[in-house]
């Protein structure tokens, strides 16, 4: 009981924390905001979706999913960002001098990490509805989807932790998150691979980030057509991805911390 | 039982022996001091007895317990207080003092931050964002949040650097004030001053290893002494020949002669036999920084051989 008392109050002040941090509020709710306005609103017009029409409208029908995930992976700078100066500033140490259990110092900062890129996506979403975004799906698919997401998040947040503890600096802990953009923006995250050059198409069609957003973008919208084992390949990059980033983050973290 | 022992520690990072054989005790709610300089191995000497790191052989005790293999237990008696470790400038302090509070399961919170924010004169500065503090009082509001909770064993890690005068004299008294509660302070600093003003025992730690132990008194007594010789201004000249035939070394200022313990009695000999009249003959007193510079000193002839 006590323990989770303990992983309450640190997740709790680190959330507090970030929404009370105006970069962070720029960088990874204000940002994403922004890019959705002038992608759907200056390029979207122009952007021949997999209906085959290219509208403001069908364009933020396409592509919010994509920057959903978006905004998730901005958060994810943060949360290495978070950690490192912990890390630097030494708060870290003191952390591991006081009576609680090690697995909650950095376990709280993995929960804050999501909650807080799960409301950042929230507040995306509520730009999206008000630009006229309509969910078609079911309960269960909505559910389906916050679950993809906190995988997502989740994935993406212990990818954050090695960064975080090995970088020299605040400044280049988020370095990594640019690699998860790149991963989006060659994906059909924001637009379909089908116009991209050959090479380009080929690895977008078969990098994560293309089978995970399509699967968002299906439990959101019924009316999508996805092939049956598109859920399933992202499901595996997600699970595999955390697998291997938990066994990494782990060793990177014994290493430095358990076993020095 | 010591507060903590410390024997035969070693500890290495690659090819780098930063420890290289540590041993030491600390009694019970008395001050310890470690001075050395940057590079020492200061750091990782309180990494280890702080439960961050391990050893590679010997062994340490706080409070009787090992912080390695027992962790869990020594956790609870001990508070590390390294430079500038609040969770967040943009939180006040009491926003910080509250969260280490809940971290150490402290049941009656507000009851505890007021005892310790009355302690280190912080009461009406607690509603302050942190960033908005003077170094003096981000250096309080650490010490305070090391404070709370019932730690036995508080480890303060050059707790004044950067600190004005007024305030660093502010935190002497409330470093006292610990001692005097009956807690053990494991101090490290760069101030050869504060070592003096505040120390039960001083470790100078050099190259690895512990070169001298003591209170301050003991180590300043165990310091080479030299002693001060004047003499009439108008003997100089003849005194000086004297002591150079005889190879006894000296310097020289306003006619005073400054010689080393050993041979200072051979050269006072010297000048009686030789009608010389003496003004003053004393001994000098010696003081840390003398010390300091001295194992500095033997440490570069090491190096130069």
């Amino acid at each position: 009981m006590q323990t989770i008392k303990q992983l309450n109050a640190l997740t709790a002040c680190i959330v507090r924390q970030n929404l009370t941090n105006a970069d962070t509020i720029i960088t990874v709710i204000a940002m994403p905001m922004f890019m959705l306005l002038f992608f759907v609103y200056v390029l979207g017009g122009n952007i021949a979706t997999a209906s085959g029409s290219s509208s403001a409208t069908t364009y933020l029908r396409y592509a919010l999913p994509g920057f959903l995930l978006l905004t998730m992976a901005m958060g994810s700078a943060y949360t290495s960002l978070r950690i490192n100066n912990d890390r630097t500033s030494g708060f870290l140490n003191r952390l591991h001098s006081l009576p609680i259990p090690r697995w909650v110092i950095l376990g709280s900062h993995v929960l804050a990490s999501l909650i807080f890129m799960l409301l950042a996506e929230l507040a995306v979403f509520v730009v999206g509805l008000i630009m006229g975004y309509r969910v078609h799906a079911t309960i269960d698919s909505l559910l389906l989807f916050v679950g993809l997401s906190a995988l997502f998040g989740l994935a993406i947040t212990l990818l954050a932790i090695p960064f975080s503890l090995k970088a020299d600096n605040y400044a280049s802990a988020g370095g990594f998150s640019y690699v998860l953009l790149m991963l989006l923006f060659v994906s059909s995250a924001l637009m379909p691979t089908k116009g991209m050059a050959k090479a380009v198409q080929i690895f977008a069609d078969h990098q994560p980030m293309t089978p995970i957003v399509n699967t968002a973008r299906k439990l959101l919208d019924h009316s999508v057509t996805l092939s049956h084992n598109t859920p399933m390949i992202a499901g595996i990059w997600l699970v595999a991805g955390m697998i291997i980033f938990a066994i990494l983050s782990y060793r990177v973290y014994a290493k430095m911390y358990l076993t020095k | 039982m010591k507060a903590i022992e410390v024997n035969g520690v070693t500890k290495q990072f690659g090819a780098l022996k930063v420890l290289k054989g540590i041993n030491l005790t600390v009694e019970q709610g008395e001050i310890f001091t470690l001075l050395g300089e940057n590079g020492a191995g200061k750091s990782t000497l309180i990494n280890i007895l702080a439960t961050l790191s391990a050893q590679d052989q010997g062994t340490v005790k706080i409070l009787g317990l090992d912080p390695i293999k027992q962790g869990n237990q020594v956790r609870p008696l001990i508070a590390l207080n390294a430079q500038d470790t609040t969770f967040d400038a943009e939180f006040s302090g009491l926003d910080n003092l509250k969260l280490i509070a809940k971290l150490r399961g402290i049941q009656d919170i507000p009851a505890a931050i007021d005892r310790v924010a009355q302690q280190l004169d912080l009461t009406e500065f607690l509603s302050r964002k942190v960033k908005n503090y003077s170094g003096g009082m981000r250096r309080r509001l650490d010490l305070a949040m090391s404070l709370l909770g019932d730690a036995k064993v508080i480890f303060l890690d050059e707790p004044t650097t950067g600190v004005d005068p007024k305030n660093r004299l502010a935190l002497w008294q409330m470093i006292n004030a610990i001692r005097d509660a009956g807690k053990t302070v494991f101090l490290t600093t760069q101030y050869l001053d504060e070592a003096d003003a505040l120390s039960d025992h001083i470790g100078f730690i050099s190259d690895g290893v512990i070169v001298k132990y003591g209170t301050p008194a003991e180590i300043k007594q165990r310091v080479t002494a030299t002693y001060t010789m004047a003499i009439d201004e108008q003997k100089v000249a003849q005194a000086q020949t004297l002591l150079n035939e005889s190879d006894i070394s000296f310097t020289l200022t306003d006619a005073q002669f400054n010689l080393h313990a050993e041979i200072a009695a051979k050269a006072l000999t010297l000048m009686l036999e030789n009608s010389i009249t003496v003004l003053h003959y004393d001994r000098d007193e010696a003081d840390l920084e003398s010390v300091f510079l001295a194992i500095n000193d033997q440490e570069n002839t090491h190096a130069n051989y």
